[in-house]
């Protein structure tokens, strides 16, 4: 049988090679577009019968899991006495039982305890906390951060995250400086979440960039955690070389208000970045200290227009009065619309009984087009 | 023990506090969506209502202002279990008659107290 088609091999190439060579070509491409279409569409029906097996097992063993976690959890019979969480035992045949040693159903025990815990907290959101451990599924999701792939540690690390499991800095701290920006940025929320020492030593190593999204999460982990303790955000504005971090650390400062960060801030005002230098003379304003005002005054004529529209800005949310007069030449002398605008705003944003008169002033003796822009700034809908 | 309606989408959810409710002895309707716990409302009396916000369909604060201006069910409990957090979606629930709201994640205990607090308030009645 195989002499025969062996035979038949050697006839089809001998009739193949005989072929014009354009035909032969023309053939070849046939051929490789047949098989790889064949190739993809087993690929496509092996997946979707993967799937369907998985969906198909996941129907079977989720209501099982769910009966479980409800009868040991929601319904064990010593919550509600006062006992400690810790003390509270589970059914061991339950929650040791064969169906529970796959990794497939494993992982899917986590992934249930997670959506209850995400629904509940109190004693129960502990008990389920405790079940994970019990099970140790804690040590599947260890094995998950110890994978190469970037995406098993995401899930590892989010997993550790959900149950409030403590993860060793020398694990997470080089992942938070992961050149993955997604790992990154689960890593940089966790070690906030979990370190409970020193939970912003990760600006300290920092050297890829905190992307504006993941200033915003970060931003409301930080400002949401309640147990978190605050340190001073200058000590990272006066070392950090990552610019990133220190932009991040001046909303921080901005947003606890710290008063003492207003030298480290300062002495940003002599970078040469002028958009970083704006973003320090806007975290100045923000802080509403009369401290830096002479200083950004006198730097003002030497400034681009960024930064000029950022002094102006902070002179009236500092709005001490003392650079009114100041405020009033810049609107009149001008010939930037940003500088005009900015000028009559601040000098609105005062709001005393000397600021007020001046404005009657300059509508007095400003051009048309400059009453205007007094008239647009003095509008209380427009923001500032 | 009051008949309690509780409209969550969210299966596992709906299933976990069905199951302590039950525990402690009530008895519960469920509802995926608005539209059914409307239909529900038709065919059963309840004393209290446990709605999620985030609905298909209907959202659970239409529920809680349909339940409002309906003779039928104006005066019954209604507590709004949700993860949506913002004073603003909150303000609102109370505004259109929500009695309690309560923050996902809940404290199972801090749902029962609640309950019993409505039941007490409200003085609805026990149906047998």
């Amino acid at each position: 049988m195989w002499n025969d088609l062996f035979y038949l091999f050697l006839q089809a190439y001998e009739q193949f090679s005989s072929l014009p060579l354009s035909i032969e070509i023309a053939l070849l491409f046939i051929f490789i577009a047949v098989v790889i279409t064949l190739t993809s569409y087993c690929s496509i029906l092996f997946r979707r019968y993967n799937a369907y097996v998985y969906r198909k097992r996941l129907a079977y063993i989720t209501p099982i899991i769910e009966d479980m976690i409800t009868e040991q959890v929601l319904l064990n019979e010593n919550l509600g006495k006062g006992l400690p969480v810790e003390d509270i035992e589970f059914d061991q045949v339950a929650i040791t039982d064969k169906i529970y040693k796959t990794p497939g159903v494993r992982q899917v025990v986590i992934d249930i305890i997670i959506r209850y815990r995400k629904n509940f907290r109190g004693e129960i959101g502990d008990l389920l906390r405790k079940l994970y451990i019990d099970m140790h599924l804690v040590e599947d999701s260890f094995k998950k951060l110890r994978r190469h792939t970037w995406e098993m540690k995401i899930k590892a690390i989010t997993e550790l995250q959900q149950m409030d499991i403590s993860i060793a800095d020398s694990t997470l701290l080089p992942l938070t400086n992961s050149n993955i920006q997604t790992l990154r940025a689960v890593s940089r929320n966790a070690y906030i979440q979990l370190s409970k020492n020193d939970p912003f030593k990760f600006f300290d190593i920092a050297t890829e960039p905190i992307l504006p999204w993941d200033q915003l999460d970060l931003f409301k982990i930080i400002t949401t955690s309640k147990e978190l303790s605050i340190p001073s955000f200058s000590r990272w504005v006066s070392y950090s070389t990552n610019k990133s971090v220190v932009s991040f650390c001046l909303k921080l400062i901005v947003y606890y208000d710290q008063q003492n960060a207003i030298p480290a801030v300062m002495e940003l005002l002599n970078t040469k970045d002028h958009f970083f230098r704006a973003n320090a003379i806007n975290c100045l304003g923000k802080l509403s200290s009369e401290i830096p005002e002479e200083t950004l005054v006198k730097i003002y004529g030497t400034q681009p227009l960024n930064c000029q529209v950022q002094i102006l800005k902070a002179l009236g949310r500092i709005g001490s009065g003392n650079y009114l007069e100041f405020l009033k030449q810049e609107f009149l002398n001008a010939k930037d619309f940003d500088i005009q605008i900015n000028s009559a705003r601040s000098i609105i944003r005062h709001n005393t009984h000397q600021s007020r008169l001046m404005i009657q002033e300059l509508m007095l003796i400003s051009t048309e087009e400059q009453q205007l822009i007094i008239k647009h700034c003095q509008n209380p809908l427009i923001k500032y | 023990m009051p008949n309690i309606l509780l409209v969550e989408d969210d299966e596992i959810m709906l299933k976990a506090i069905k199951s302590i409710l039950v525990k402690e002895g009530y008895k519960v309707f469920t509802a995926k969506d608005g539209k059914e716990a409307f239909e529900l409302i038709s065919k059963v009396s309840f004393g209290i209502l446990i709605t999620d916000l985030m609905l298909p369909h209907t959202s659970g604060l239409e529920v809680v202002s349909k339940m409002r201006d309906q003779e039928s069910t104006k005066n019954i409990g209604i507590i709004v279990v949700s993860a949506v957090g913002n004073q603003e979606t909150i303000t609102e629930a109370y505004q259109l008659g929500a009695d309690e709201y309560l923050k996902k994640p809940i404290i199972a205990t801090t749902l029962l107290l609640t309950i019993r607090k409505l039941i007490n308030d409200k003085n609805i009645k026990i149906v047998h």
